[in-house]
This record gives C-alpha cells, structure tokens and sequence, in this order.
C-alpha cells in the first residue's frame, strides 16, 4: 500500500484547513485594513450632551473661544467648565442637562468626557504648528460644526499624516480661515481648486512651509 | 567582527591611549572582548541555566499569547477621558512647560536654578543662567537631585516607636515637646543639625536658643567644607570667608585641593577655570600637589603625586621659598620634589598678584594658613582672592554632645548613625540611662531613623519654602515646585512648630525673613520687590561686598605650625588613608539615586561600588590586585574593601570614598559598597593604617573597560608653546584618509541640504571640559535613560547615551619596550603607570553626515533628517543591532531587558525574570498585563512615581530598541514649532542665535564649563560655525569619511619649561608620534 489510510482524509483536511485559513485572512482585512480600525467613526457618548453644530455652527463661536490652547500649545484643551458658564449663567442657567457642568465650575471636579481623537503616543503631533500656519481644524477633523456628537470623521494612519505633508500646497488655506471650516476659496468647485493650488504654492513659498517627511518631524 | 581596529601597519606598535590597567595587559580575553560589538555577555541570555532550546520554546508560547493579545487590543477600543479643569487657571497653557526659579542648598551655598514643570510635575533642572556670572551651569548633584523628589523609598509617613502614626498626633508631639522645654528653659535638649546658608534657619535658630536658654546647637556635617571659611576666620582675624576668582588667576597652585570635582561649589570654579584657560596666550596654568588622583590632578598643567600628609611640608618648601624671594637656589642635586617646589615657587613670585594658591578641604587648618600666607605675600589678596564678610552659625563643641542631649535630642537632616559613627555610634548607647527621646526630621528611612524614637518625613526641596545664600553671599529663594508627595515637613516649619510659633508656614517664615516686621515702606513696593526676588530666583547686588582685612599671622605660622618635620612619611606598614567626598554619593545622601549610583565615577570610572584606591607600587608590595577584597584596620577599627589600583595614586596612600555601604537607604542604595565612616574620626587623613588579604575578591563594574580606541588620536593635545607655532597641528594628526571614490549612491542629504532651514552641529573644547559628568546626569533626566543596575553594567549595557571617555597616557620614554606587549599580568604593575596625564572626552552620538549605521539598517529606522541629525525611528527598529556593529564610536545603546519596567529590586541579581514566573503586588504579571499593557513589572509605588519623573517630550523606550544620543531632538522640535507658530503667515521660521531662539542641548546647558556649544552650522556668524572655523577643530576617527558633525577642539597644555617634569609635547602627542612619526614632516612631504 503506497498512501497509508490517513491520506483518506487528506482532501478534506485540506479543504476545511485552506476555509480556516481563508476565513482568518478575510476576518483579519475586515478588522485591520479599514478605516475602522484607525477609530475613523467613532462616535461615543459624551456626558453632557454639547452640541458643536449649535455652538460652532448656528452660533458661530470660534473653535478657539474654548479650545484656546490651540494657538500656543501641542494640545487642543477642551475647555474649563468656567469657560461654559461664561454664557450660561445667564443663557439656559438652569437646564437640567447642564448640571454637571454647573457642578464643574462650582466644586472644580472635571467633567470625563471622553476623548476622540488620538494619535498614538510616539507621535508628536502639534496643534499650534498646524493652525498658525494655514492647516485648518476641519482637515483632520471634518466638519465638527455640523456634528451634534462629535465623530472621528479622518482615519488618522500615518500616510493620511504624510499625504498632506507630501503636499502641504494643496491644504495649506489662509491663516485667518483655518477655523471657518466651512471656508472655501470658491463655490465653483472647479475655480476653488484652481484658486488652491496657485495661492497654495504662493502661501507655500512666502511662508518657508517645509514638506517635512523626516521622522524627526513627528517622532522623537 | 574581526577587523583589524589598528591603522599602523606593526601590531606590536600597538595602541597609544589606553584606559586601563587590563587594558594595558592587552591579555587575549581583552583583545577578544575588544573585537566584539558588545562586551562579553552583553549579548547573551542572563545566567539562568536558560539554554536556547529552552529560550525559543518560552518565546513561542509567549508569541502565541501575544498574538492573542494583538487581536485582542485591535478589537477593544479603550476608552479614555480627558478631565479639563473646573475652573480654568489664568496664564496656564496646558501642555506647555512652565520655569519657576528656585535653589538647591548645599552646605556652603547654593546653587540657583530654573525649574521645568510640566502639568505640576518638576521634571528638569537647570541652572539660573539670569544669576550674575552663571553660564547656566549646575553640577551632578542638582541635575541627580530631581530623581531623588521621585524615590519611592523616601519616608512617607510619620512615626512613634516603628509604628506609622498621623500627621496630627506627630504634630501634636510637637506641641507638647515645645511647651515642655519652655517651661524648664530646655534644660537637656539638644540640636542636631547639617550646615545651612538659610537665613531663616538661622533666625529660626536664634528664636529657639533665645527660647530655650539651656538647650545646646550643634552643627555638623559628615563631609566638612567649612574648612575654607574658619581657616580664613582665623588667619585674617575676622569673619570672612574666601571666594577664589580662578578666572584671573594666572597660575593656579593647587594644595590637596580638587576644587574641579570633590570641593563644594566645584561648578562655579569649573566655570571660572574654564574662562581662564583659553587655549591661547595668557591661558592660566595649574599646579597640582596632591596624593588622589582628581579632577584638579586630571586637568593640571603640572601634577606632584606625594602623600596628602606630606602636602603641608610640600607647602612650607614653596612658601619658605616664595617668602625669601627666590632668593635660594636649589642646589642641582635636590630631589625631583625641590625641584618641583622651588621652580612652581618662582612661577608663583613671577606672577606675583596674579597667582593664587588654594588648600583642599581634607587638609588641615595648617595647610589652609599656610596657602593665605602666599597669597597675602603674592598680593594675590584682592585679586585671585578675595574676602567676604561672613558669620558662622553658632555651634556648640561636639565634645560637649554626648553630655548635652540627657532630654531629647532633635536631628534635622543629615544621617549620623550612619556617617559619624565615632559621634553617635550608637545613638541609644550614648543615651542609655537617661530616657532621651530621640527625634527626627529626615528624608529617608534610614540608619538613624531605625535609632529614632519619632520620625517626620522632611520635604524635598523642590517641595520646599525656603532661603538660602550662595558662595558669594548672593540671597536666594527655594520655591516649591509642588506641593509635598508624602506630606512631608520642611525644616523651617518643623522647627517653628518646636519653637512654638504660631506662624509655621514655611513661605510666610521666608516672607518674615525677607521682610522683617519692623520694616517701614512702601507695601506695594515691597510686595513687587519680593515677586521680583522670586521671579529672577536671586536678590540683586545682595552679594556683600570683598573688604580689606589685615593678614595676622605669617610669623607664627611659618616658624612653628607647620613642621615639615612633624609629618612621617607613609610606607608599607604605616599606610596612610585619604577619606575623600565622593563624585557621586557626596556624604552617602544620594546613595539611593539610582542615576548617581551608575554614573562612572569622573576618574575611576567605576560604578555602582567604591574600592580601595592603590598606587601601583603599593599594590606590589602589599600582594594585592584588582578586586581583592582587604581588611583595613585604622585605629583598632577595621572595615573590608576591594582594591582598585589607580594610576597616579601616591604611594602608601588608600583612597576611600565616603558615602558607600548604606544599610537601610533603600532598593537602589542599600548594600552597594563597602562604608568607609567605619573606620572614620573626622580627619579626612590619617596615618598608622594597616592591611590584610583576606582571599576573597569582588566583581567590580567599571566603564572604562568599555569601547577603548585603539591606537587612533582621539584625543589631541600639544603645549602652548607649540600650539602657537603650529596651530593647526589637530589637522595635521588626521590618519590616512581612504581615497575617495566617486560613489554610484549620492548621499541624499546633500540634496536635503539645500532646502533645509537649519544644519544642526556641534562643537565640544576639550580644553574647557574637566570631565565632571554633570552633562551625562543631564542627559539622563531630560531624555528618560534608564538605569540598569550593577550586574549589566558589568556586561556593558549601560544606556547612557552620553559618556566621558578618560584616557591615561605615559612617558614613552619610560615604558619599558621590552615587556610593553606582552600578555602578561604582570605588565598592569608596569613602572610607566605612576606618573600618568589623563585626558577627558565626552563622547556622544557624532551624527556623522555618512553615517555608517544607516547603511546597514535592513529596516530604515535610523536614517538623516534634511537638517542633518541621524534619527532613530523606535517603532521600526527591530533590533538586529548592526548600527551599533557598525558604529565606530560605539554610542548606540541597546534596552535589552525593558529597564524602564525593571523593579527596582531587581537591580542587583544576575537574574531577571520575566512576566511568566513573576508576579507583582502579589498578582501574576502576565494577568496584570493582560488587563493594563502598560503596567510593568514594577509595583504600584515605584510605578506611579517613576512614571511621574518622565520627561514627556522624549519616547520612554522599550526592550529591543536601539537608541542614542538626538542632539536633544525634542528641544529642537520645539524650538521649531514655537518659531512657526509664532511666524504664521510670514517667513520669519528660521531659528538665529542673534534671535536667542536656537534651542541647547541638555549636556550644553547643564556644562559649567561651556564646554559644549550647540547651533547652526549653516549659519557662519554662529558660535559653533565660529569655533568649528578655529584651527584646533578636529574630527574624531574623520579619516574614516564619517563626516561627523560633531568636532572637538583639540587640548592646550601649559606647562612650564623649567619644571623637572616638563615635556614639549604632551605624553599623548609623544605616543602617537612614536607610532605614526611626525605629522609635521609628513605634512610637508605632502603626504597628511
């Protein structure tokens, strides 16, 4: 007997072994090669139900009225709760959904929000750097005043990172429009794009804008 | 790797520089240990019985787990908060550091510094650069200092017999204490402090010896420097104290002093040396007469090795000679030491107001006399020297001690259990009888706590309120730079409370200080003047002013205290002991400062562990060798230590640094070393020692063993004299260049270049640095460098990304070429060792412009950035190590066993275990592992506190990464991102010195001697592109086309061509041009 009776099986090991395989090839792509997995739409429930698309967009608050670290520091701080009550002592100052806020500021226990946008620790991402120099909040953020919740819209991998700084020209925006997030050069969205890259590339040269692809620009 | 490392065509006209004695026996297992990328065992598994059977099967399970792990992580998505503030602080940016002006006290001074806090968290020390005269540098001691705010073994709770109790009843003790010896007048009470320049202690004493007439102050420190003050007291009649200005000294003559590393202040004379010394015309020149070799010794123009009893004699030849005006001649067949004296006498007279003799703090009264005397004679008085008012603090005679405390006995600081034995040996001993409570304000836990009957936990003093002043007088604020971790007190507060005080709240004790109640003016005025005081971190011109004393006291002194005689000189069976502070340790405070312990000490180079420093003859005589372990015995008391045969060690002497054998100072510090107050009386010298083998030996884990440059001109010297003539004479030792061939890969920095806004380099003088360290301690705190305990240093992994190389070098002449060469043991007892010059090089990541460890990254994870720093991308290493193979300074440095996660405890084994088989706060590793990936092996205190001390800006490596010096990369980053913002739309974003905006190293900054000097290449009005441009510069191994940014600035020797000790070239330029010829004839054959 040349194949010893083992080998009977052979055909289906193979066969239920190549679908394992297969299936953990398939599970794996689905969960690591998606936007999924760079946390793009995560969108969790905040403790106190503040809404960007009524602060940012109706009312037309800056991004940095709250976020005022935004110019000066690496972080972007989310705002005391005295920076809340600025308005609402007198606007809404007794809604119930505003009093954990009203809490914050009266006893100074910090409100856990929870965070969403997180880049990995090794990389030094810097706010200030960023806004200061043409790069709006919407170009990795998307349009938070159009959010109620706010949502992880950009997957933040490392070549989303290196397209812009690839071509810094092609996102660089005027430094007083970085937090008009709906801002755009043109409606015409064929003239906007034109618009963008002739006064990208000037923005670009007057500035000394450097295309920094070196690791040291965001790992140290 | 078996390149042959010698560029000389003759092997047997070997190597030129070595670093050791077993370097020099150039034995076959140190030529193998040379030719490997890391030393011995630093490669291999610990030594567990581990085989690599066994290792790979641990590894796929534990790979296997992982994997479960990876997907466990890729699937969860923890969530985290961010917690902003209730009530938004006003002027806080979060995220950004904030600087606060501060002090460390040390016993005669202080040292002015400028604190880092990040999120209220001290995490860098600096110096106060805005102090007058300070470049901005500190010493080891403050840079270290900060790891000590985060021992997670610093007394945390206050306790009565053993057992912890709270804070009120501590302080309710207090109370009671107060009231008690106010009613009886503090009759039997006594104080035991540490010197301080606080003048809100010294109030504070004044209040309680007022209080309490009966009760008795004493004032003692382990290692004394008020030596300097009391003999300066003495000579000039009244209370002075004595700055040296060694700037302005012209020649320098040096009794037994090392005011370059073990004398307090040692920063602020490093500067001043610095300054002076210049390579150039009008460079100042030292004298060194000494029995250690020390800094000062390392860094002399001129060097007499003699015992440190026979300095005063030494002394009292070259006064007497100095006195008669160089009138008597030596006649010609003195010995080699008149004739040492009498010419350094001549070249002091020469100089006359410009010289400056100084005596160290280990000799006695009598020699410190003895240097005032030259100096008034020299009219050095006013110039190099001058004199300051001040008053000591009272302190009681300790002869009185045992007598006086029949009551309570109070100890502030300090740890005299431990270091004066002979005073308090037993503190319950003395006080046995009479029920004496004992109580004690300390920082640890230590010797003398476990004596104590109640202990408080004293505050750091970057936790602290407080004042101080510094060597010049200078008034200075201590200001917290958070509030107390562990409730600990201060030592205003606490003795406040003992005096009864009302007020005990130390920042409003500096207030009263600062503004006595009976001050009149303007309130507002005053307030500005104290935020002022607190601000710049030092009162303006409070400095007193130098004043002019009458000298009382040459007659006597030379006819009757010094006796040349009355010293015997020391031999085999009469061995004299030289207890000395250590560069490290200092009195024995920082023994659980896991930095300071694996520093390499600056001359010995060696770690964790202090030795039994032997000259080479004395080793001979006495039968002994590296590492054999001796009893000394010294006044019927013995103690047992190794020995360490030092080059440059006067014979019959034995170096002993204090500050080692700890029992109780904690999981880094207890046990390292043997303790050498043991057999310590208060004299730092002492004869009549005798010693015994014992057989036994100790491993000792010394540095210097480590990457030794064979035979290459790393470090380059010449004389004055022959540096003006040839100045470009560091070129000129340039080895062979390999012809450069056109190469097929252009290197892709060249292109990067023109475009990039900066070029960044670096320029170090070896003729400013000393070799002190306080830049490797620098670079340890501000770039997160772990330390990885005494067994893996030995096995040359130690991660300093910075190192000081220190290279002895010999007369040729003296060698003995017959058994130069040969592997023979015998050969470390070489005649040519005694008398040795030494060199100093800090040696660093040169981020060579063709970097050889780029090229042979199979993972691109270092790699140029377009200003030219060779960067390490951690997430991509995988740890083949063949950068570091292919390294040729050898600054790469491998985490091979994750220490930043390595318990303290662990510090010491040969073993290491690993998240399998070790469990933490009693729970398996690998579960709580599983449940938080970032927790480490460490337990709960150490871990929250280590994660505290961290420097944010910089990765916290792990295992199997290679890293290495950035140039500080985060602080250029910084500085970038700080310029651009502040740009916006406009072009200004290049960093200008004329700006003040480029950044500085943390080794530069923390330099007393400014030595290293950091910037902009590409700009050539630039301090670095200035002394790049000197004639001096050189490139380390820059024959291999390395192209390293980083040069140095080759050293000038000035010695004086009378001295029977001179040479025209120094030893190390003899060496290599015995090996290479000369490289001036070379030079003009056309072939350099």
């Amino acid at each position: 007997m040349i194949f010893p009776k083992w080998t009977n099986w052979l055909p289906l090991t193979l066969v239920v072994g190549a679908a394992l395989a297969g299936g953990a090839v398939v599970t794996g792509v689905a969960v690591y090669c998606t936007p999924k997995y760079t946390r793009a739409g995560y969108q969790p429930v905040q403790p106190v139900p503040f809404s960007h698309k009524i602060h940012a967009g109706q009312l037309g608050v800056d991004c940095r009225y709250c976020h005022n670290s935004v110019e000066k520091s690496w972080f972007a701080n989310l705002p005391g709760a005295s920076t809340c009550m600025n308005c609402h002592n007198q606007i809404l100052k007794d809604d119930s959904r505003l009093a954990i806020v009203r809490d914050s500021a009266t006893n100074n226990t910090p409100i856990p929000w929870v965070q969403v946008h997180k880049v990995p620790d090794y990389v030094y991402f810097n706010h200030s750097v960023h806004v200061r120099r043409g790069m709006s909040c919407g170009k990795c953020h998307g349009r938070i005043d159009q959010m109620d919740e706010v949502r992880h819209a950009k997957s933040f991998s490392m070549s989303f990172c290196l397209d812009c700084h690839r071509n810094p020209a092609a996102n660089i925006r005027p430094v007083d429009k970085v937090t008009d997030l709906g801002w755009q050069w043109s409606t015409n969205a064929v003239e906007a794009e034109k618009m963008q890259e002739v006064n990208g590339k000037k923005f670009v040269h007057d500035w000394k804008v450097e295309s920094l692809q070196s690791c040291s620009a965001c790992h140290r | 790797m078996k390149n042959n490392l010698n560029n000389s065509s003759s092997p047997a006209a070997g190597r030129r520089y070595w670093r050791s004695l077993d370097e020099l026996a150039d034995t076959p297992e140190f030529k193998d240990w040379l030719h490997r990328e890391f030393p011995v065992g630093a490669s291999e598994m610990v030594e567990d019985g581990t085989s690599r059977r066994h290792f790979l099967k641990i590894m796929s399970a534990s790979f296997a787990f992982a994997g479960v792990a990876v997907l466990g992580s890729g699937c969860r998505r923890p969530e985290e908060k961010l917690e902003p503030f209730g009530q938004q602080p006003e002027n806080y940016t979060f995220g950004e550091a904030q600087y606060f002006a501060t002090a460390m006290p040390t016993r005669t001074g202080a040292i002015p510094l400028v604190v880092k806090s990040y999120e209220g968290r001290p995490i860098k020390v600096e110096g106060n650069a805005l102090f007058p005269g300070s470049n901005g540098g500190t010493d080891r001691y403050a840079q270290a200092s900060i790891l000590d705010l985060y021992d997670p073994d610093r007394a945390r709770r206050f306790t009565h017999d053993g057992k912890t109790i709270s804070r009120e009843d501590a302080l309710s003790f207090l109370d009671t204490l107060s009231k008690k010896f106010a009613a009886n007048s503090g009759e039997g009470l006594a104080f035991l402090a540490e010197s301080s320049t606080s003048p809100s202690r010294a109030r504070l004493q004044k209040i309680i010896v007022d209080k309490f007439p009966k009760s008795q102050w004493f004032t003692y420190d382990a290692i004394d420097s008020g030596i300097h003050q009391r003999a300066a007291t003495q000579a000039f009649g009244s209370g002075v104290r004595p700055v040296f200005h060694f700037d302005k000294a012209k020649v320098i003559l040096s009794l037994d002093c090392d005011f370059l590393g073990g004398e307090d202040d040692a920063h602020n004379h490093i500067r001043k040396f610095a300054a002076g010394r210049k390579a150039g015309e009008g460079m100042s020149r030292l004298y060194a007469v000494e029995s250690l070799f020390t800094l000062t010794g390392a860094n002399a123009d001129h060097r007499l090795r003699v015992a440190a009893s026979m300095v005063g004699k030494i002394a009292a030849f070259i006064s007497t000679w100095a006195a008669s005006r160089g009138a008597e001649v030596p006649a010609p067949n003195r010995d080699f030491e008149s004739q040492w004296a009498f010419n350094c006498a001549n070249d002091l007279l020469k100089f006359g107001k410009d010289a400056l003799v100084v005596a160290g703090q280990r000799q006695p009264i009598e020699v410190h006399l003895l240097a005032h005397a030259m100096n008034v004679a020299l009219g050095a008085i006013g110039n190099t020297v001058t004199l300051i008012p001040a008053t000591e603090n009272p302190s009681a005679d300790l002869k009185n001690f045992e007598a006086s405390a029949r009551n309570a006995l109070i100890i502030l600081g300090g740890n005299p259990t431990y270091n004066s034995p002979f005073l308090l040996g037993g503190l319950k001993e003395i006080t046995k009888g009479v029920a004496t409570t004992i109580v004690r304000l300390g920082y640890y836990e230590d010797e003398t706590a476990e004596q104590s009957d109640w202990n408080f936990p004293a505050a750091h003093y970057l936790e602290s309120w407080g004042d101080a002043a510094t060597s010049d007088g200078t008034l200075v604020p201590i200001q917290p730079l958070i509030q107390p971790l562990f409730g600990g007190m201060t030592e205003l507060e606490f003795l406040a409370r003992i005096a009864g005080w009302i007020e005990t709240n130390p920042h409003e004790i500096v207030r009263e200080t600062f503004f006595p109640p009976a001050i009149s003016g303007n309130l507002l005025e005053l307030e500005e003047s104290w935020k002022k005081f607190l601000f710049n971190g030092f009162l303006m011109d409070s400095a007193p002013r130098p004043i002019n004393v009458q000298f009382e006291a040459i007659p006597p002194m030379l006819d009757s205290r010094i006796q040349p005689a009355k010293s015997v000189t020391p031999s085999a069976q009469n061995l004299e002991i030289i207890f000395y502070r250590d560069a490290k340790m200092d009195d024995g405070r920082f023994a659980n400062n896991g930095w300071m312990q694996e520093l390499p000490d600056p001359v010995t180079k060696m770690t964790w562990d202090n030795a039994v420093l032997v000259s080479r003859k004395t080793a001979r005589e006495l039968g002994v060798a590296n590492g054999d372990i001796v009893e000394i015995t010294l006044n019927g008391r013995s103690v047992k230590g190794p020995i360490w045969t030092q080059p440059g060690m006067a014979d019959y002497s034995l170096g002993l640094a204090l500050g080692y054998g700890r029992e109780r100072a904690g999981r880094v510090g207890t046990g390292v070393g043997f303790n050498a107050y043991k057999i310590f009386s208060g004299k730092y010298i002492e004869t009549g020692a005798t010693i015994r083998k014992t057989g036994e030996t100790h491993v000792i884990a010394c540095t210097q063993h480590h990457w030794a440059m064979e035979g290459r001109p790393a470090v380059r010297e010449a004389n004055l004299a022959e540096f003006i003539k040839l100045p470009n004479f560091a070129e000129e030792m340039h080895g062979k260049e390999a012809q450069p061939i056109k190469s097929l890969y252009p290197n892709p920095l060249d292109e990067a270049k023109k475009t990039a806004l900066h070029q960044w380099g670096m320029s170090i003088d070896l003729n400013a640095c000393v070799g002190c360290g306080t830049c490797v301690i620098a670079c340890q705190s501000e770039n997160n460098i772990p330390i990885v305990g005494k067994d893996q240093v030995s096995r040359g992994r130690e991660m300093h990304w910075m190192r000081i190389d220190r290279y002895f070098t010999a007369d040729p002449a003296k060698e003995n070429p017959a058994d130069k060469f040969k592997a023979d043991e015998d050969q470390q007892f070489a005649e040519w060792i005694d008398d040795v010059q030494a060199v100093n090089q800090p040696m660093m990541c040169q981020m060579c412009e063709a970097a050889p460890c780029e090229s042979v990254c199979p993972v691109n994870a270092t790699v140029h950035d377009q200003e030219g720093l060779n960067v390490m991308a951690y997430n991509r290493c995988i740890g083949t190590r063949y950068c570091s193979n292919n390294c040729p300074y050898k600054v790469r440095r491998f985490n091979y066993l994750d220490f930043n996660k390595r318990p303290l405890t662990e510090l010491k084994g040969t073993f290491y275990s690993t998240t399998l088989t070790h469990k933490t706060d009693g729970e398996w590793d690998l579960l709580r592992w599983w449940k938080d990936p970032n927790s480490g092996m460490r337990s709960e205190d150490e871990w929250d506190l280590i994660k505290l001390s961290k420097n944010p800006d910089v990765t916290v490596r792990m295992r199997g990464v290679m890293e290495k010096c950035t140039y500080c990369t985060q602080r250029i980053e910084h500085a970038k991102i700080s310029q651009k913002a502040k740009a916006g739309g406009s072009d200004n974003v290049r960093l200008t010195e004329a700006a003040g905006t480029i950044p500085k190293t943390a080794c530069q900054q923390a330099c007393p001697a400014g030595a290293i000097v950091f910037g902009d290449i590409s700009d050539p009005t630039s301090a670095v592109s200035k002394l790049k441009s000197l004639p001096q510069n050189y490139s380390v191994l820059g024959d291999l086309l390395t192209k390293p940014r980083t040069t140095y600035l080759a050293r000038v020797r000035n010695p004086n061509p009378l001295m029977p000790d001179y040479r025209e070239w120094p030893h190390s330029f003899e060496e290599y041009e015995q090996l290479n010829g000369n490289p001036f004839e070379h030079a003009k054959k056309g072939n350099g």
